[in-house]
This record gives structure tokens, sequence and C-alpha cells, in this order.
């Protein structure tokens, strides 16, 4: 950063309030966002650390198991794999908090679809092809948005959260004994039901009692709130969540009832036509999810004042949600690494503004 | 009860704020009250743009009454009357809205021209050539704003002139020839538009007002404004100013400065100016100017002045200011003063560098940056190795930072559809203009042959942080033919470029 972008960026860190963390999925991510000035990391995807090569079969071979003994080899796979790329993390964050979302892997993202893929995952998972295929049929889904994804898996499947926990424990411990100071955050995905949280929370509270993590290492379990039901029922889930973050992708999509993937067709007439101001996907629908947005924080709040909430989806990153956040009272913004120094600014101009 | 004011002389409008006079008329009274050389003229508000679209484009009696009084008092204070045959009044009618909208609406200047007042021009300043060039360009204008004929269509007439005489420049063309494509000028504006050229000036007055009121709402207008996110304003307003001129000889000129180098923010007076030209010919880019700092040697004199005053107003508005002048006859005249825009980069040093001289504090310096701009600081760069193994085709002027990568498109349109396709494009133009503006935005870099660093291009394509390359005259542009060739390389449309 040159001389005066990095002293504009002091001048902006004098005035702000709210706290600028990075989505990171990988440890050069992290780094270029640490340069940057991020103070953490909002959210690690873990399942974007799975989106090539020989680790996407792991996950493939995960989802397609048919018993219990399939999955738990997938899932001893994977968490070599994990307990790597998350000591890898929190060595560059070393002393940040990292919040670390278990798998939300919806599916139609993650099924292989070309015929080579699935050969070699047949063979790969001992499974004839005819038989794999039939496996993936079966998994088809209307709307795999809303569908088998997010702790739906983890509540299903508990031994996927357990896996996770342990690869993240184990990491944050093996660097504590390396001398580092980790912060692990686990979050978990898609919660709309203060029981859904709850028991998923109880499956990562065992595996840090197994491993004694809290008498060495700082953790919290906290929530993604990215279903509506979850930010109007606040209140019930503050009383179990360590912190909460906001999912704004999602939050949008089931509040506007907009399909992510399939709006583009039509979204750009809504915005020319003034329906809506700006793409709800690009800036926060102020008047729309962000009364979700308000309810989520003043409930949340009611309960536990000092209750950090964050925000982690593509709006922590645009300047007018950012501003947003400040005004509702938030805690922090966290955003793609190339965009932190203008969610720096913008929480500065938000800040400054108010007086 | 006195009626309802909508019309102010530049002296009335003190500290009557932007929303009421708009960009340019508020500075025009600023200036004034700043005791700058500013040639005379009135505003009429954006109130009565407002009631112009809200009354099915016509006026109340009390505006065209407030304009004709304003119009007198002008006259009285030049000692000259539109359309009058021994010594006319010219005026220019500019558009102006609340919010800085470089290029978006229509410009007409030299108006109150006609065949009888040309003649008083030459008779009062014994320039027959710049009098017949002026009509000349006001019928082009006026045609081309007003009457919605089509630029290309007076193109046309000029070049087959030029071709006839074997002349490669307008400047070359004589009296006789520039007279001559009057006459032609008149005659496209019949064919295309179906109507007759106006030659009574009070009537063209009021059609060129009719013009910048209607182009609040036109289709550029509306797209700059829904891309750059500007609400609430109610819409323009139209200047009307006397004309001065830069293209009366070879002691007169016109450029566009800027405080602040606005690529870099370096504190250094910027600019560009050609002598023997109006305003359009250096912003338009149609040729290739001077720089600044070669004022002080053809007419030192003016250069000192035009450094004391852009000081003054940096002050005053402690920001970089973007300003328009003319001389006329060894005299300056400032013709606009604005808020100048900038690369980010150059945004930075600016607020950074003006903190240091206590011009502005931290929290306004903060406040100035546009977030969404610093996106250009983290732009893309040409990979070094790459580079060197590139082929290089052709230099030009770095208008606007960065560097992009892709297929050669030659319209506006072209380059919005492909890109609507997801393909990467640059845009390749002689010189881009305001209706290229969604195709400039829809590109990853814009390339023109012509202009300079304060041609359109530049300018609209540093504020939208895309990379551009102005002025590379080696190569040669053929719109029609959608293709361009340098040093016998073809480059043709879909042909990807760096």
């Amino acid at each position: 950063m040159s001389g005066d972008f990095a002293k504009l960026m002091e001048w902006a860190d004098e005035f702000r309030k709210l706290k600028i963390k990075t989505n990171a999925d990988t440890p050069h991510d992290a780094k270029i966002a640490k340069e940057f000035g991020a103070e953490g990391i909002g959210l690690c995807r873990t399942e974007h650390m799975f989106f090539e090569g020989e680790r996407i079969k792991a996950v493939r071979e995960m989802i397609l198991a048919e018993d219990l003994e399939g999955r738990k080899k997938a899932l001893a796979k994977i968490l070599s794999m994990q307990k790597e790329d998350f000591k890898g993390l929190f060595k560059v964050m070393d002393g940040f908090p990292v919040i670390v979302r278990l798998l939300d892997p919806p599916l139609h993202e993650f099924l292989p679809k070309e015929e080579d893929d699935i050969a070699e995952l047949a063979k790969e998972m001992d499974m004839s092809i005819e038989k794999l295929k039939e496996k993936i049929e079966s998994l088809h889904e209307f709307n795999p948005m809303l569908g088998f994804r997010g702790c739906r898996l983890g509540v299903t499947y508990p031994e996927i959260t357990e896996m996770q926990a342990r690869a993240i424990f184990e990491a944050a411990l093996e660097c504590k004994e390396e001398g580092m100071n980790p912060i692990p955050q686990i979050e978990v995905p898609l919660v709309g039901n203060v029981k859904e949280f709850v028991l998923i929370r109880d499956i990562i509270q065992n595996v840090a009692d197994e491993l004694k993590v809290a008498e060495k290492v700082k953790f919290q379990i906290g929530t993604m709130i990215e279903v509506p039901r979850a930010a109007i029922t606040a209140d019930k889930i503050a009383k179990e969540t360590d912190f909460m973050s906001f999912g704004t992708n999602d939050l949008t999509q089931m509040g506007c009832g907009f399909s992510r993937d399939d709006s583009g067709k039509f979204l750009g007439k809504y915005v020319e036509n003034g329906i809506y101001e700006r793409d709800p996907f690009q800036a926060i629908d102020q008047d729309g999810v962000g009364e979700l947005m308000k309810i989520c924080v003043e409930k949340a709040r009611s309960i536990k004042p000092d209750i950090e909430i964050g925000i982690c989806g593509e709006h922590g990153g645009e300047p007018s949600s950012v501003e947003f956040c400040h005004k509702i009272g938030m805690n922090d913004v966290s955003c793609s690494p190339y965009r932190v120094p203008i969610a720096r600014l913008a929480a500065a101009q938000a800040a400054l503004k108010e007086e | 009860m006195s009626e309802k004011e909508y019309v102010y002389s530049f002296e009335e409008g003190k500290g009557k704020g932007k929303d009421l006079l708009g960009g340019k008329g508020s500075n025009m009274s600023d200036m004034v009250a700043l005791e700058l050389p500013i040639p005379s003229g009135f505003t009429i508000s954006t109130e009565v743009c407002d009631v112009y679209h809200k009354n099915n484009k016509t006026y109340p009696e009390e505006v065209l009454n407030q304009i004709e009084e304003k119009l007198l008092e002008l006259e009285k204070k030049m000692d000259k009357k539109l359309g009058d045959k021994d010594d006319p009044l010219l005026v220019s009618v500019r558009s102006g809205a609340a919010v800085s909208m470089p290029g978006m609406m229509d410009t007409v200047l030299n108006l109150g021209l006609n065949d009888e007042s040309v003649l008083g021009l030459i008779k009062k300043t014994g320039k027959e050539r710049f009098a017949w060039d002026a009509y000349r360009r006001f019928i082009n204008m006026f045609g081309n704003v007003v009457m919605n004929v089509g630029h290309e269509n007076f193109e046309e007439k000029i070049t087959s002139m030029k071709k006839s005489k074997t002349v490669e420049y307008d400047t070359d063309l004589t009296a006789e020839d520039l007279k001559e494509l009057c006459k032609q000028y008149k005659e496209v504006v019949k064919e295309k538009s179906g109507k007759l050229f106006p030659d009574n000036p009070r009537e063209q007055l009021q059609m060129a007002i009719d013009a910048v009121f209607g182009s609040w709402n036109n289709d550029r207008a509306i797209a700059y404004r829904r891309m750059n996110d500007i609400k609430g304003c109610i819409g323009t307003a139209v200047n009307v100013q006397s004309m001065v001129f830069g293209n009366m000889g070879d002691t007169s000129g016109t450029g566009v400065c800027f405080t602040r180098n606005p690529s870099t923010g370096e504190n250094k007076f910027y600019g560009e100016f050609l002598m023997n030209a109006q305003g359009e010919d250096v912003v338009a880019g149609i040729r290739t100017p001077q720089t600044i700092d070669e004022l002080n040697k053809v007419m030192p004199e003016c250069y000192t002045q035009l450094v004391d005053i852009y000081k003054k107003l940096e002050n005053h508005y402690a920001d970089m200011q973007d300003m328009e002048f003319t001389i006329q006859d060894s005299k300056l005249f400032l013709l606009q003063t604005r808020t100048g825009k900038r690369t980010a980069q150059s945004a930075l040093k600016i607020a950074v560098d003006m903190v240091d001289e206590n011009l502005i504090n931290k929290k306004a310096a903060i406040l100035r940056i546009d977030p969404n701009q610093l996106d250009q600081l983290l732009h893309k760069r040409l990979d070094p190795v790459a580079k060197k193994e590139a082929e290089l085709l052709t230099k030009g002027l770095p208008a606007s930072p960065g560097a992009a990568v892709g297929e050669a498109v030659f319209t506006a349109n072209k380059a919005k559809d492909m890109a609507e396709e997801g393909r990467t494009v640059i845009l390749v133009r002689n010189e881009t203009s305001p209706e290229d503006i969604e195709g400039m935005n829809a590109a990853q870099g814009i390339l023109t042959a012509r202009g300079g660093m304060t041609s359109h291009a530049a300018v609209v394509a540093r504020g939208m942080g895309k990379c551009c390359v102005a002025g590379a005259g080696d190569i040669n542009v053929s719109e029609e033919e959608e293709k361009f060739t340098i040093n016998g390389i073809e480059i043709k449309e879909g042909d990807f470029i760096t």
C-alpha cells in the first residue's frame, strides 16, 4: 500500500467503529487481506477448500457414500486435509479471530456431472457406474439452495460435524503447541431454529471436552444468520450462541424470494424499472432484508447486549451496505481481501456521516 | 406580492446554491463574487426544468417574461443587441445540473448568428474567416443539439470540402469555403429535420433553452445518473452567457486545465490549450493541444493571470478544480470551474496533501474519497514478463491507468452487446462522445486515435476507472469497416488486443 493510501487508511481507522474482517479460504488470501488491514477472518468457507482435483473427490465420496462406513472413510481423508488447511490459516492469522464455517455444500455445486468424473469416482468408491449414477439421481433436488445443505448435513450425519470440529480443534491445539495464539470461532451454517443450533453445538462441545481444548485455547461456537426464521427468532438463538454473522447472500435469496442462480434473467429489469433501486444481491435491500437484520440485532441484544454480530455476504465490501451495518449497530463486516480497504474507508465515512 | 424568481443574473446568483442554479450557474456566481473575469450572463434555474417537464414542455408566463428581462439587461450590459446587423451579441447556451455530469448534456455556442448578423460580426471584428467559421459551428451545433440532425451529416460536408480543396485541417479552409459550408449546413438541416434553420435569434434562443431542458431526460443522461447512482436532482439549469472567442486569431485561444494533476495528484498545474480555437476543439479531441506550461511562452501575461486565478479558486473551494478558459484578443476569460474528476490515486494524493497543507482536515479528506473508486488502485497491471515478449503495436497518451485485454470492437453498441454475452472487449474509436458512454462502461479498456489528456475519452475513462490510451495518432481507425490498421497490420473486430 503506497504512502498516501496507507495514510488515509490510518486516518480511516481512527474514526471507524466497525471491525473489518475478511472472507478467506486459504492462507494466501488471508495474507493479502491482512496486508490490507483485515482484523480477522469473518468467514472461512470450508467447502471451498474442496473445489478442486483430489479434494472434490473426497467431498463427493462423503456425499455419495452408501453407509456410515463409507462416509467415515471419506471423512478420514477430509480430516487430515482440513487440519492442514486450518493450521495454515491460524498461522497467518496468529492472534486474530478466525471464523470457520462448517461445511455447507449445496449439492448441485458438488455432484459430478461429467461422464469421466462419474467413472473416476465410481472406481474410487468401489462402486459400479450404474450404482453411482443411481445414487446421484436419488440425491437430485428440486431446490438445492433450500435442500440438503448447511447444518442439515450435520443433523443427519453428525459424524461430519464431529470430524470438522476435530480438525479445527486439533489444528488449534497444534498451533498453540508451536507457540502461536489461535482464536477459532466455529460457525454453524443455515440455522433456522435454535434447537438445530443446540444439537450441532453440543456435538462440537463434546469434541472440545474430549480434547480438553478450553484449557489451552479460547474458542467460540456461533451461528450464521441467513435463514429469515433465524433472524426473527434471534432472541431464542442469542441465549445459546456465542456470536452471529449475517449471511446476506442467502438471507437476500430467502428474504426476497429470489433464486441467486436464476434471478440474473430478470433482476436487471427490476432495477431498470426502479422496483429495486439496486440489485439486492449487490447492495443490502435496506427496506426488506435490512429490516430482518434490524429485528435480529434488536432481539439478540435484548438477551445478550454484548453479543458480537457481523456480516459475511458479498455485501460486506459494498459501501452502502457497510454504512447500513454501522447504522444498525453491528460489530464488524467481512469481505473479500481486495475489498478490505474499501470497507475500512466506508466504515469511517459511515461513522463520520453520523456526526 | 412579488412573483417567484426563476432567472438570475450571475451577480444575483450569489449564495443561491447548486440545487437551484446548477453547478455551472452557481460557480459563475461564485466567480463573480471572487472578482474573476467571466463573461456576463444569466442562469435559468433548475426549478424551471422541473416546471417545464411537469407542464408538458411549456413555460408559465412569468418565466418567459423574466428570460426576456434578463436578456435585455445583458444586451444593455454588453452594449450589443442579439441579431444586430452592426455589432451583434452572441451567446452560449449551456446546461448545468446540481451534480457535475461532463459531456452528458448539450451545449450551443455562437447563438444569435444569421445571414444578417454575421455581416455585423465581420464589420465589428474585421475578421471574415473567423465570423464564417463561428456561423458554421453554430449551425452545426444548433442543428445537431437542438434539431437532432446527426453530427455525421455535417462532418460529411466539411470532409468533402476539405478534400475538394486538398487541405487536411479545418483551419486550412478559407472564408469563402466556410461561407459556402454555412449554406450547405443549412440545407443539411432542412433535409434531415424537415424544418428551416431559424433565423430569428430570439427563436434560436428559445429553441436552445428548450433543448437543454429536454435533454435532462434523454437516454444518455438517464444512463449516466443510473450508473453513478445520482438521485434527487430536479433537473438542469440553463446558463446563457455572452460569447467570447478563442478562435479570433493568433492572440486568441482556449484551454482546459486542472489545478492539480488529475491522474497522479501531483500538485502541479496541469492542462492543455489550443491557440485560435473554440472550447469544443480541446474537449472533443479533434486537434492535439499544447501543454499548459507552454502558454507561459505563448502568452505570458495571460498565463500569470491564470495561475493567480487557479490559486484563488483552489483556496476558495478547498479542492482541485477543473477549469475552462478562453483568451480573446489577449484578454483572459474564465468560462467554467468545477470540482475536477480524478483517478483514485490522484484523489488520495490530493486529499492527503490538502490535509498536510491545512486546507482541509482529516475528516473531510476521508469523506472526500469514493470507496468504490479505491477499486482502481487495486487494479490489474500488465505482467512484466508477458509485456516484454508482447508485440508493441503503437503508443498513445496514458489517459487513464490500468491494463486491459479484450476483443477489439468499434461501436459502443457492439461493446455493450458483446460484454453482455460475457466477452471482454476493448472499445476502439477515433474519438469518443457522450453517446458512447454505455459502451465505454461495458469495455475493459478504451483506445482512441485522437484526443489529448482532457478529451472526452480521457475524462470519462478516468472517472470510470477504465484503462484508456488516447491520441494514438499512428493508428488508422475505420469505424465503418470495423477495423484499424497500424504499420501494415490490420486489427479487425474480434481480434484480441492488450
